[in-house]
Order: structure tokens, then C-alpha cells, then sequence
């Protein structure tokens, strides 16, 4: 157990000035301005400059195109992420999960400029798995890929394709083989998405954050777009869900959160402070201040309750509870606040950073992406507590119904 | 509060505390099976477990060197009050560790050599004494001497025979303490001193019971998850209804967070008491709600069989209450958190 401050050595602390003096630079109101606008996760400059300086992905080594990070540095510029509430840097995290795949899968002429341009920041890989009919069951994909030589065309629709209108290629999950049993019979694919038949529609949500739905309409790919063996998707899936799921022990010392919600929990974090100062600053009826106030002090000790709850909840574990707490939380705090606490950013006599109001409608979406809270306690309540699993009608099915 | 700090987050344990889990977790397994817990009832006191519990060090450990104790800290005695609320043993653990170690603060001599070898048994008064109102001590039925605040002053109260038990629901050994009645008091510290040693105390508490109250919930899900497996309903194992997982599930991860916060806690108080001063009632309250959800869900998800005296779980749901509420309401305990968070930012 370890919780001490990290000292700093010369070469870390003088990162650190470095760091925070580039990212003060970069992180310039215009690009808040189109993030607010957009609500993409994402922004050219940022992405291109972090790139270039190999502090895009800084713990991929030098080759790589990173700035080979050690876990001190890494940690140093997550919090100076944070510091900057660097929303647009959302689609880092969604694009780096594909990469490893693409390594490991695809032959070096095609993934290694593929990667080159990612790490630097010029490329961007969505993901491409829910659709329209249901995102929990991965395995049940329909988008049909069929193979005519060396080409594949793709014709279906997937949903929730966060990021495909600024990214370049998706990691799409597709389905090869219709009579297979449903997890056998997929493919996975990077598919370009300037690939003529390819039409990218957005979806707002009521975060502010974009999301797409996409149409695959006769897209002709060539075969070397394709990641992984044929009808072996579920396996090559399995590296990047797993880590968006991620089961990891802590093997740095603690340097890396415990729960793979402790981002949720910033969030809350933040909204805590909010409401704390607002509380300060604000008279109660009687004159004193709302700071003296029972209740308020009692909502403000059960939000930090939640908090702490949320970080110190290990894995997959803390994905669920961060995101219950975010949801409850943030809801209890606009409570608090009273219709004050219902102003966003700008408008008139909102309080602070109006980060509680944008909490609260953060929070709804964390128990849906990546996998949704129910589909964590399924997962929790097999493989941690070893409960049997439901024998669902389509659990195995075969996707044309036929008997095999 | 600093949401920027860079802090290491490490919550594993070193060998030596697996180490010490490990012996207590079998020491506890062995010497307390629940046989024993109902044969205890309704005193929630065994000499005989008591006095093996000292022979393993039990009283001793969280003692000073210079007192003869062995020195260990928070984090070791946290690890062992987890093993003992698995065991929901019927010993005053908590209770007297607390105390022998404010006594030691305080350089209290007299009772402290009897209190290391576990011979006289001390207790910690929950709330400040007032003229003309006795209280409850948790572990007032058998303890000898009790440690309280009157005024500014740190008090030791001790008698030759303990008061009388009176029947709780938790079957612990409460008792009424009239301290007005009690001529042999000996004042240990005065003012913010006398404070300081009680609030410590009062964090040490809420700390162990918060352990405690998590290993009490862990043997009550794992009878239900048993449970959930073989009864069966409309031809399926009830355990793969989602109506029936998922509270369970909930459980679980309550479990693992409250394990975590009260470790974290005992490590703040070891090594840096003044850095979270929150966390000990963080730790209270958290762990108190788990282990209140925790042991009703699993109660309930053995149907009427949970609601009986016969079955297990009712030892461990009578108990999330009967010890979570000795040392008074725990989310009033949300106040002095809330207080903290609005100092952190003014
Ligand atoms: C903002 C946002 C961004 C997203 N980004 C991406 C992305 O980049 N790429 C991508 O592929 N997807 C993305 N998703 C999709 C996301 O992964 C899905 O929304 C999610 O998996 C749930 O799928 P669904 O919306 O189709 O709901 P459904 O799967 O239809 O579920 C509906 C409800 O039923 C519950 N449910 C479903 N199955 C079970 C079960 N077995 N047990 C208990 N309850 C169940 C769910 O929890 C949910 O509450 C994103 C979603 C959002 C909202």
C-alpha cells in the first residue's frame, strides 16, 4: 500500500513545467469554442501538435513515434490533461484501442503507416461494432461482408460510431458467415472511410457529445483491409474489448487509477468543488452562509462518500460503481443548487464552470458506452461471483435461423 | 479538494500483510465457527476465544514497543479487524485495541500492563459524559475500564465489576455506564490534548469497524451466491435471474470498494493523519451501508428461509446493525465529511 505524494526528480518536475506550459499554449479558447460547437472529441491542432512531439501516445517508445513516458510522466500528463478539462482528447482513448490489433493482425505494408500516422496524429480509427438493433450483443453484428477475390463489399448500417466523421478508418465488426454459429461467423475489417457507398450521419447527444450513425452501402474494400482471419472476429475483437473492459492488475505501482471509472469520478470531483465554493459564496435566507448549512454539508459529505467509493473500486468493479455514483451524485447536486445549478456554461449567472450541469448530463451516458452497467454486472456476476449464466433463446443461435 | 495531486494509488498488500491476513483469517475460521457465535449469544463474549486471541498477540500487536507491544500500525490492526468481522467473533477486538492504544498515548500506566496481556478488558465511551445520563459502551458488559471524554478532560472510569449486559440486537456486549456513579476516575490528559486522543481513538474505531463491518458482509454473500446456484425456480437456478444476480452483484462491488476505502484510510492515519482527516468517516459510512444493503439483500434472496433464526444469515444481517450503530448514527458522520470538503476549498 502507497498513497505518498510522488516526489518529483529534477528531470520529472522540469516535464512537468514543460508540460503544462505547451499544453497552456495548445488548449487556446478557440479550441474549447469548436469543442463546445462540435462536441466531436477531438481537434486537429491539438492531435497533429501532441503528435509531433510524440506526446500524442508519450509512452510508446521513440520509434514508435511516442516520447517513451515512464509512469511517473505518464501520470504527469494525464493530470495536466485533466488540469485542462481536454475533452477534445476523448478520441485518443477510442482510437488507441484498435492499434494493437492492427499491429498484431495485419500485414506490416499495410498496418505500419497506418500506426506512424496515428501515433503522430494525423490518422484517427473509430469503432464500429453497435448497431441500430442492439449494441450489448456485439456477436449478433448483421453488417454483411461478403468476399469476390481479393474484394469484400460491405452493405448494413452500424450505430454509435463515435468519431467516424473526423476519423479515417473504422475497426468494423462485420458478419462473414451467416449460417456459422454467431461468434463464428465474424470478420473484422479497417475500413476507409472515404471508401465510396460510406455515408456518415451525426447524432447529438444531450452531453454536448457527437456521435454518428454510418451506412455501408455496397463499399468495396480490398482483402488487405482485413484484420485477422476470416471468421475469426471474435477472437481478434477480443484484445481491444477486453481492454476497454479492462481486467488488468495494477502492475504500476500505483501510478495508474485503480478503477477504470476514476475518470467518472474527476467529473464528480470537480462538480463537488463547484457546489463547495458556490455554497461559500452563497447567503441562506437568514443571512449566514449556505457553507453553515446542515443540509448542504450533509449532501456534500455524501457526494464525497460516492467519490471516494468510485476510486477505490477496483477494475470493471469501479467502471459500474463510478458511473452509479456520477449518475447519483450529480442529480442530488442540481438539487442542491436549486434552478441555479440548471444553468450551462454562459448563460447568465451560471455558477463557476457550470460543471455540475454538465455532470449531470455526462453522467447518463458512462452507464451506457463501453459497454453498458448491466452488461458489467453480467460479466461481474459470472466470472467474479461465478454465478451461471442465463441460457438466453439467442445466445447461440445461428444467425439465418438454420439448423446446423 | 486537489483533484491534480500526484499521488500513488497503490492499494496492494505486501507479503507481510498477506502474511498476517492469512494467519488471522484461519486463526478466526478455526476458533470462531458460527457454533460458537450462537453459543455465545446473547453476550457476545467468549473467555476462552478471548484468551487465545491473546496468546496470538491479539491484545499486544497494536501496542507500542516501549510498552511492550509489538509495534504494528494501522493497516496491520485493519487486516485483522476484517478477519474478525468475517468471523463475527465474539470477542471485543475493536473495542479494547482502541482504547489500550489511546491509553498508551496518554502514558497511562496503571491499567495498560493488564491491558496488553488481555486480562482487563477497556472501552471506549461513544459520546462525551454528561451529569444525569448514563450510555451504552459497546463492550461495557466485559470491560473493566472506559475511556471517555468529560469536558475537556480525557477520562479513565473503572470499576471491579463490569455493569450489566442488557440484550441487544446485535448480541454484543452492551452495557449501561451511570459514570456519575463511578468513584475511581483518573483523569489522563486535559484540553486540546484530551481531544486529540479521543478524536484519534474515534478515527481508529470508525476505521476497524468500517474492516470489520466488509468482512461481516463477504460470508453473507457467499452463502447467497451458494444459495442462488441450487434453488431453483420455473426449472432455473434463481442465480440466473438478473433479479437475483445483479443485487448480488451490487454486493460484490460494495465489497471491494469498502475494502479498499478502509485500508486506504488506515494507511492516512498511519502515515499521514492530518493529509485526509475524512476518510475515517468515509470509511464508516460507506462500509456501514454495504454491509446494511449487503447482508439484507443476501437475507432476503434465500426467501423466507433468510428470515429465520436457524440460518446463517441471520447472524450476520442482525449484526450489520448490532456494530455498525454501536458508536452512534453513521451518516451524521456525512456532516463533519461535507465540513472537510467545504474547508478544502475556502
Ligand atoms: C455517446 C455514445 C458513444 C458510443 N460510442 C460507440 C462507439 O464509438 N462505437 C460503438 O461501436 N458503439 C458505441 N456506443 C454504443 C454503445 O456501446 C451501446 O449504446 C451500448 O453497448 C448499448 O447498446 P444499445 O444502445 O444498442 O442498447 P441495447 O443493447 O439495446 O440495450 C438496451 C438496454 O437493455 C440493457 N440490456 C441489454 N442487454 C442486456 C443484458 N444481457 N442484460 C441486462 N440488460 C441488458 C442495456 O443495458 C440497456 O439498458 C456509444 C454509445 C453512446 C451513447
Amino acid at each position: 500500500m502507497d498513497f505518498t505524494l510522488v516526489e518529483l526528480d529534477d528531470d520529472h518536475r522540469q516535464l512537468q513545467q514543460e508540460i503544462r506550459t505547451f499544453l497552456e499554449g495548445l488548449f487556446t479558447p478557440d479550441v474549447f469554442a469548436e469543442e463546445h460547437e462540435t462536441g466531436s472529441g477531438y481537434n486537429k491542432k491539438v492531435y497533429e501538435e501532441l503528435g509531433a512531439r510524440g506526446w500524442l501516445y508519450p509512452e510508446k517508445p521513440v520509434e514508435e513515434g511516442g516520447a517513451g513516458f515512464d509512469l511517473v510522466a505518464e501520470r504527469i500528463m494525464d493530470l495536466e490533461l485533466f488540469r485542462q478539462d481536454a475533452r477534445v482528447m476523448m478520441m485518443r482513448g477510442t482510437s488507441s484501442l484498435p492499434l494493437k490489433a492492427i499491429r498484431k493482425y495485419m500485414p506490416a505494408d499495410v498496418a505500419d503507416p497506418i500506426l506512424k500516422d496515428a501515433v503522430e496524429g494525423r490518422v484517427l480509427v473509430c469503432l464500429g461494432y453497435s448497431e441500430p438493433d442492439g449494441g450489448s450483443d456485439i456477436a449478433n453484428a448483421k453488417v454483411r461482408a461478403v468476399q469476390d477475390g481479393d474484394m469484400w463489399t460491405i452493405n448494413g448500417s452500424k450505430m454509435w460510431t463515435t468519431g467516424a466523421h473526423v476519423s479515417n478508418y473504422t475497426f468494423l465488426v462485420t458478419r462473414t458467415d451467416p449460417d456459422a454459429p454467431k461468434h463464428k461467423g465474424i470478420t473484422m475489417f479497417l475500413v476507409p472511410l472515404d471508401t465510396p457507398g460510406v455515408t456518415i450521419q451525426g447524432i447529438r447527444t444531450f452531453s454536448g457529445e457527437r456521435t454518428n450513425i454510418v451506412y455501408y452501402e455496397d463499399v468495396v474494400i480490398h482483402d488487405k483491409y482485413r484484420v485477422g482471419g476470416i471468421n475469426d472476429g471474435w477472437n481478434v475483437l477480443h484484445g481491444p474489448l477486453d481492454e476497454e473492459h479492462s481486467i488488468g492488475l495494477d502492475m504500476s505501482g500505483g501510478l495508474t487509477d485503480l478503477s477504470i471509472g476514476a475518470g467518472f469520478c474527476r467529473v464528480l470531483g470537480r462538480a463537488i468543488n463547484e457546489v463547495a465554493e458556490w455554497a461559500h459564496k452563497t447567503p441562506a435566507p437568514d443571512g449566514s452562509s449556505l457553507a453553515d448549512d446542515v443540509q448542504v454539508r450533509e449532501r456534500l459529505g455524501a457526494a464525497m462518500v460516492e467519490y471516494e467509493a468510485g476510486l477505490c473500486t477496483p477494475g470493471p468493479m469501479g467502471r459500474v460503481k463510478a458511473s452509479d455514483a456520477l449518475v447519483q451524485q450529480s442529480a442530488s447536486l442540481i438539487d442542491l443548487m436549486g434552478p441555479v445549478g440548471l444553468l450551462p456554461l454562459h448563460a447568465d449567472g451560471a455558477v463557476g464552470e457550470a460543471d455540475t450541469e454538465y455532470a449531470h448530463r455526462f453522467a447518463q451516458g458512462t452507464a451506457t458506452y463501453g459497454g453498458t452497467v448491466e452488461v458489467f454486472r453480467t460479466i461481474i456476476a459470472n466470472h467474479v461471483l461465478g454465478l451461471p449464466k442465463p441460457n438466453y433463446p439467442g445466445a447461440k443461435v445461428f444467425m439465418a435461423g438454420k439448423k446446423k | 479538494m486537489d483533484l491534480l495531486e500526484l499521488r500513488r494509488q497503490d492499494y496492494s498488500l505486501d507479503e507481510d500483510h498477506q502474511l498476517l491476513l492469512t494467519a488471522f483469517g484461519e486463526f478466526f475460521s478455526e476458533q470462531s465457527p458460527t457454533s460458537l457465535v450462537r453459543e455465545c449469544e446473547p453476550l457476545g463474549f467468549s473467555q476462552d476465544l478471548w484468551n487465545r486471541l491473546v496468546e496470538m498477540g491479539g491484545t499486544s500487536m497494536g501496542l507500542p514497543e516501549s510498552v511492550g507491544g509489538d509495534g504494528a500500525g494501522m493497516i496491520e490492526l485493519t487486516l485483522v479487524a476484517e478477519e474478525f468481522g468475517r468471523a463475527i467473533a465474539p470477542v471485543p477486538y475493536i473495542e479494547h485495541t482502541v482504547t489500550a492504544r489511546a491509553l498508551a498515548a496518554a502514558g497511562e500506566s496503571t491499567v495498560l500492563p493488564a491491558a496488553l496481556d488481555g486480562s482487563h478488558i477497556v472501552a471506549l465511551a461513544s459520546f462525551p459524559v454528561q451529569a444525569g445520563s448514563p450510555q451504552l459502551v459497546p463492550a461495557g458488559a466485559v470491560a473493566r475500564s472506559v475511556l471517555a471524554l468529560v469536558g475537556d478532560d480525557l477520562v479513565l472510569f473503572t470499576v471491579d465489576t463490569p455493569p450489566a449486559h442488557v440484550v441487544n440486537q446485535g448480541s454484543t456486549p452492551l452495557a449501561w455506564w451511570d459514570f456519575d456513579a463511578i468513584a475511581d476516575r483518573a483523569v489522563l490528559a486535559t484540553g486540546a490534548r484530551a481531544h486529540e486522543i479521543y478524536d484519534r481513538a474515534h478515527d481508529e474505531r470508525m476505521t476497524l469497524t468500517a474492516a470489520a463491518l466488509v468482512g461481516l458482509t463477504e460470508p453473507a454473500l457467499n452463502i447467497a451466491v451458494e444459495f442462488s446456484k441450487t434453488r431453483e425456480t420455473m426449472g432455473v437456478p434463481i442465480a440466473t435471474l438478473q433479479g437475483v444476480s445483479f443485487p448480488m452483484t451490487d454486493v460484490a462491488i460494495a465489497i471491494a470498494g469498502a475494502r479498499n476505502v478502509a485500508r486506504k484510510a488506515a494507511w492516512y492515519l498511519e502515515h499521514a493523519p492530518d493529509e485526509r482527516p475524512e476518510l475515517p468517516a468515509i470509511a464508516m459510512v460507506y462500509a456501514s451501508q454495504t454491509a446494511t444493503k449487503g447482508t439484507q439483500v443476501t437475507a432476503h434472496l434465500q426467501g423466507g428461509l433468510g428470515f429465520t433464526i436457524e440460518a446463517d444469515a441471520s447472524l450476520y444481517f442482525l449484526r450489520s446493525k448490532g456494530w455498525g450503530a454501536l458508536a452512534g448514527d453513521p451518516q451524521a458522520k456525512l456532516i463533519a465529511i461535507g465540513d472537510h470538503v467545504l474547508n478544502t476549498v475556502n
